[in-house]
């Protein structure tokens, strides 16, 4: 999988509307069979970025290549999207709207009506094909979404905030439908502002700011570069310990956790065994990898 | 082209079988009846009885022949007198009924009486009938006065003197009067006056390229109410294209349909999906009418009553119905236009109200066309696509135009409809994409170039 052609490559793309610049010079490439996460805060171009990706938007500059040719209608079929701002014909009944957005995705009757009891059972919806959207909770509502993305089987998903406004255990089962969807083979490329949840699902990242990629690639490589000897501490006594320059840089009282950033050249065993022998009680001793939040915190403080 | 079938479909199954759709099916033609039937019955009715009319005869010839024509029927005598007097025998049974009919719908329902002098001064008698008016007892006096024959001058009282319709019942009826009495002054017999009172029957005969036909001048009518049809069409289903359009904007499901397909396809697809929900509830109410007026005829047939419809031309039908095709969708898009620049349906309407205009300006422009189908300005207007389904057909049942203006106005129809639907499907495209605010008219021309 690693040498395959990319699914998805933008080159030096480029969006305004009038004086705003939404995506400036972004080039980023998805490698198949892969959770790619668009992330960034709020206004970064995440959305933007999609919409020309699904063919909603031309980009002003910078060209898009899917599936290995140029963009256009015809590779439509093979995505499937969930947008951000989600939206269903209120008055319709679940199963015509499935059977209508999956038409439009060129599905046959016969596959639809098929996939659709499937779908429905898979996400515990299966008594809802006869009512109208109106009727059904939000998060329900929001399911029935992320099947029309699903439903003709597409080689690429994108989902655009595919967690927001749900409760913990559909967050779960979004989550674990995302990561089959993965091991079928399925491209994914999942945006959003939830650093913590990226975290958890993407195999490779990118970071957009203010229009602006700031930082991309594996996720791993991207934390093991930014490990920073930082241990999570939770023990009684010893106070002198955490005073010594040589031994720490920084120290940050985070609840009952105290987090300490080591000095150039210190290093962590020493650090325990040097608490220890001041005679502490450890309760907790942890080194911890940076999150996608401070190396993003990070990042955007560096190119400020 | 499936997904342009399944756009179609998806419009057309969710509006046929909605609730407001069976209700205004039904309800459609009861409200039609309230708004025409109603109005014109109460305006007919006449509150209270007859109105009661005092008449004060200085000339002392007069009241006869007053109170004669005061008392006869709605029809005017000219009318009654030509019809007695020059039809001939086998159709008078049929006036006979329709003479009757009239009268019954339109009885003037007046009382006639006669104040003797005995001796009075005028200004007496004034002053008492004043009172009777005051206390109720009559409603109206008119005071004939000695000379009249040559002042052709009278007086009128009463309380309530706004009854326009009374004073001039009153002063038609008692010109004639005069005029009979002035030609009987003349020793004119009675048969001479029936002769000259004869009305003109003027027989229209319409020279066409294929020769003469007879017209009843009917066509001027159809174009009328043809208008009126394509004007209530678009008002009625001109709503409900805006609503369609916009539905998925104030949905935001267009994201979702705009990633699926294109535009194009997309808006003609919403568009031929609500234009089938409107034939269909067309087709309703026509089939319902031309049962209820075949039985009506039938009904009216067999009291006897003579009735003609307006005599047109097959191929009128079939223009007829493209006009009203292009009608219609050439306004409906208009809708679409609209629906495609605004974010909420009414904003919508607001900014629908141009489109209204537009119609009223294309039936005010029949009466100068129907006058001159000819002129440069008629060529114009009705090669102009916002009027051509009005004004075109104007011309046709006046004087119909050569074939390849017919044909001319037909193409520019058309073909302005295709490029109004692919203007509003890139509005609405781009515009998807930026909310919050409505649209000024140069970002949606930038819209419409960048889409």
């Amino acid at each position: 999988m690693e040498h395959s052609h990319p699914t998805l490559i933008l080159n030096n793309v480029t969006k305004r509307f009038g004086d705003l610049t939404a995506v400036e010079d972004l080039s980023l490439e998805v490698r198949p069979g892969r959770v790619f996460g668009l992330i960034g805060p709020n206004g970064a171009g995440k959305t933007t970025t999609i919409r020309m990706i699904v063919n909603i938007a031309a980009p002003d500059s910078g060209r898009i290549e899917l599936f290995g040719t140029p963009l256009s209608m015809n590779v439509q079929d093979r995505i499937g999207y969930l947008p951000e701002e989600r939206g269903l014909y209120r008055k319709m009944r679940v199963g015509e709207q499935l059977r209508f957005f999956a038409a439009l995705k060129g599905l046959s009757w016969d596959d639809s009506n098929r996939r659709i009891g499937q779908w429905l059972g898979h996400l515990g919806l299966a008594n809802t094909e006869t009512r109208r959207v109106k009727d059904l909770s939000k998060g329900m509502q929001q399911k029935i979404q992320f099947i029309i993305a699903l439903i003709h089987d597409p080689d690429l998903v994108i989902l655009d905030e595919p967690f927001s406004g749900l409760d913990p255990v559909n967050v779960q089962l979004m989550k674990e439908t995302i990561l089959e969807e993965k091991a079928k083979g399925k491209t994914i490329i999942l945006s959003t502002h939830q650093m913590e949840i990226a975290e958890k699902l993407c195999d490779d990242v990118c970071m957009l700011n203010r229009a602006r990629k700031v930082l991309d690639g594996r996720l791993r490589e991207i934390r093991r570069s930014f490990a920073r000897n930082a241990v999570a501490l939770q023990f009684e006594g010893g106070d002198g310990v955490l005073q010594d320059t040589n031994l720490v840089a920084n120290v940050n009282q985070n609840g009952d956790d105290t987090e300490v950033l080591l000095a150039a050249g210190a290093n962590p065993q020493l650090l325990l065994r040097r608490i220890v022998d001041s005679g502490a009680v450890v309760h907790k001793f942890q080194l911890v990898e940076p999150s996608l939040h401070d190396i993003f915190i990070d990042k955007v403080r560096e190119n400020a | 082209m499936t997904k342009f079938l399944a756009v179609i479909k998806r419009e057309y199954v969710q509006r046929v079988r909605s609730r407001m759709f069976i209700i205004a099916t039904i309800l459609g033609p009861a409200i039609v009846i309230a708004f025409t039937v109603v109005p014109a019955y109460v305006a007919s009715f006449r509150a209270g009885g007859p109105t009661r009319i005092a008449v004060v005869d200085e000339s002392g010839k007069l009241y006869q022949r007053f109170r004669d024509s005061l008392l006869s029927s709605a029809l005017t005598d000219d009318e009654r007198r030509r019809d007695s007097a020059t039809l001939p025998s086998q159709v008078n049974a049929n006036q006979e009924d329709r003479i009757k009919m009239a009268g019954r719908f339109g009885n003037p329902g007046f009382t006639v009486s006669r104040v003797d002098r005995v001796g009075k001064s005028l200004v007496d008698i004034k002053r008492d009938l004043n009172e009777q008016v005051r206390r109720g007892e009559i409603d109206i006096y008119v005071v004939i006065p000695e000379n009249i024959m040559e002042t052709g001058a009278a007086e009128l009282y009463g309380r309530n003197t706004g009854d326009i319709f009374t004073r001039d019942a009153i002063e038609n009826r008692l010109t004639r009067a005069i005029r009979d009495q002035r030609l009987a002054d003349q020793n004119v017999p009675q048969q001479v006056m029936d002769h000259l009172s004869r009305r003109v029957n003027l027989k229209t005969t319409r020279v066409s390229n294929i020769g003469e036909e007879e017209d009843s001048g009917s066509g001027f009518y159809v174009v009328f109410a043809f208008g009126l049809i394509i004007y209530v069409t678009t008002l009625l289903y001109g709503q409900m294209v805006l609503g369609a359009v916009v539905e998925e904007k104030e949905t935001r499901i267009a994201e979702l349909l705009f990633s699926s397909m294109r535009s194009f396809p997309l808006m003609l697809g919403k568009l031929i999906g609500v234009s089938l929900v409107a034939l269909t509830q067309l087709a309703i109410w026509a089939v319902a009418f031309v049962a209820v007026s075949l039985f009506g005829i039938g009904f009216l047939a067999s009291q006897g009553a003579n009735i003609t419809l307006p005599h047109i031309p097959a191929m009128m039908f079939v223009y007829l119905g493209l006009y009203f095709v292009l009608g219609y969708f050439i306004y409906a898009t208009m809708y679409a236009l609209v629906g495609s620049v605004v974010s909420t349906v009414q904003e919508g309407g607001q900014l629908s109200l141009p489109i209204a205009l537009l119609l009223v300006t294309s039936f005010c422009l029949t009466f100068p066309i129907a006058r001159s189908p000819n002129s440069s300005m008629a060529f114009w207007a009705s090669m102009f696509p916002f009027f051509a389904p009005i004004t075109m057909l104007a011309r046709i049942l006046t004087e119909t135009p050569p074939f390849w203006q017919i044909l001319l106005s037909l193409a520019i129809g058309f073909a302005t409809v295709v490029g109004l639907i692919w203007i509003a499907a890139r509005i609405y495209r781009v515009g998807m994409l930026m909310t919050g605010k409505r649209a000024t008219i140069p970002e949606v021309w930038r819209w419409i170039r960048q889409a």
